[in-house]
């Protein structure tokens, strides 16, 4: 095994071709008539719609923008943007409603007043894990903060029953917006496409019949990094392209990085690809000018989340 | 009082996270992470149980693999919480 820096460079005509290919064999395969992609304004999905247009033309391909009051702005914005370089069609619905039928925000609110009485729905909130998991050894655990827009930012440990709470309540998002995905998609005999890369699906960073709730994956296998040089070559709008990715779920703008991966990209993909092909530990210390103890660390943060998700992955168990 | 800490936690890691487990299900050295017998909401649970059992408090940068990973970790970690 040669490991190296560039290990994770694609051809990307090919890889466009391949991914191509797959999606048109699963329209064929499930009788279905075009995709349906939920735009979030991120690199995967804007990706994805790109891809999707490449193999079915844009006829056959919908946009569903699906923002609620806590999402950035700005990723309508680019989402509406990147839908109007490639000419789809797309729909703007404000998830908001159905979030407050079901009571999201109101029992989100409800246990994070009791750490932070004071927390009202003026504040901006976010949940994160230790920073920088190369540099310290810890756990991951989530601390909550609050922000009140002027200037007073407040932070706590989680405990597990609030962190559940909260999880739970955040989820519903996401599965709001797979609802919406299926509403239309079956309206329309067309297919929901996936948007999760290879990076988050490992570790689980999708949420169960929420954003893994899709027909299709067709980016399963590209790490990150992967997605970005597949982006410059369909020319996914730059402002997509230049922006931090971030879960958009939380007031409190956060980081991928910050909610959940704790390594950089750069870095992150590099020891995933070598955590997955067993590359041994020298070549990995040599190429990336890391230390014994750093990539441990690494590889004993991806186990854990690989096998606390496993379940996201796989079919739920059934007894036939 | 170590051999008091040892069984009061072993008792309470087995009754909460591996309640159908053999007997001895983990040695003192384990680590709970990599023989996945605690995940991270389960350390929660554990840093919330011994705060409140033994009176201590644990702050953020005590949350390390090298104070709570293993039973024996985590004795040695109590005791001297205990004793400040």
């Amino acid at each position: 095994m040669d490991f190296h820096l560039n290990i994770l460079k694609i051809d990307c005509k090919q890889k466009v071709e391949r991914i191509c290919g797959f999606i048109r064999q699963q329209m064929q395969s499930l009788k279905r008539e075009g995709a349906v992609v939920g735009l979030s304004g991120g690199i995967d999905s804007a990706l994805i719609v790109a891809l999707c247009v490449e193999a079915l033309g844009k006829d056959k391909v919908f946009g569903l923008i699906l923002p609620e009051k806590e999402s950035n702005p700005i990723s309508k914005e680019h989402a509406l943007k990147q839908a109007r370089k490639i000419g789809i069609d797309t729909e703007i619905i404000d998830i908001g409603s159905t979030l407050d039928g079901f009571g999201t925000y109101k029992q989100r609110d409800e246990i994070i007043k009791k750490i932070f009485p004071e927390y009202n729905s003026h504040y901006k909130l976010k949940i994160t894990l230790p920073p920088d998991l190369l540099s310290r050894d810890t756990f991951n655990i989530f601390t909550l903060t609050i922000d009140d827009g002027k200037g007073n930012v407040k932070s706590a440990r989680l405990k597990k029953d609030v962190l559940n709470a909260i999880v739970a309540a955040t989820n519903t998002k996401q599965r709001t917006r797979m609802m919406h995905l299926y509403y239309y998609a079956e309206k329309m005999n067309y297919l929901v496409c996936g948007t999760t890369n290879r990076t988050e699906i490992i570790q689980g960073f999708f949420v169960k019949f929420g954003d893994g709730g899709v027909d299709i994956e067709p980016i399963a296998h590209l790490y990150k990094t992967q997605v970005y040089l597949l982006s410059e070559h369909l020319g996914v709008i730059e402002e997509i392209k230049q922006r931090t990715p971030s879960p958009d779920t939380y007031s409190f703008v956060v980081s991928d990085e910050e909610f959940f991966f704790r390594i950089p990209f750069n870095k992150l993909d590099l020891l995933l690809y070598a955590w997955e092909n067993d590359v041994p530990q020298e070549e990995i210390l040599e190429a990336m000018e890391l230390t014994e103890n750093q990539v441990n660390r690494a590889f004993r943060d991806f186990n854990a989340k690989k096998n606390a998700t496993e379940h996201f992955r796989k079919p739920p168990p059934s007894l036939l | 009082m170590p051999d008091d800490i040892k069984n009061v936690l072993k008792d309470f890691i087995v009754e909460n996270f591996l309640p159908f487990a053999d007997e001895n299900p983990f040695d003192d050295n384990d680590s709970f992470m990599e023989k996945g017998i605690i995940n991270s909401a389960g350390v929660l649970e554990l840093l919330q149980f011994i705060e409140e059992r033994y009176n201590i408090k644990v702050e953020d940068e005590e949350v390390v693999p090298d104070n709570l990973d293993s039973l024996n970790k985590l004795v040695s970690f109590i005791e001297k919480k205990v004793k400040v």
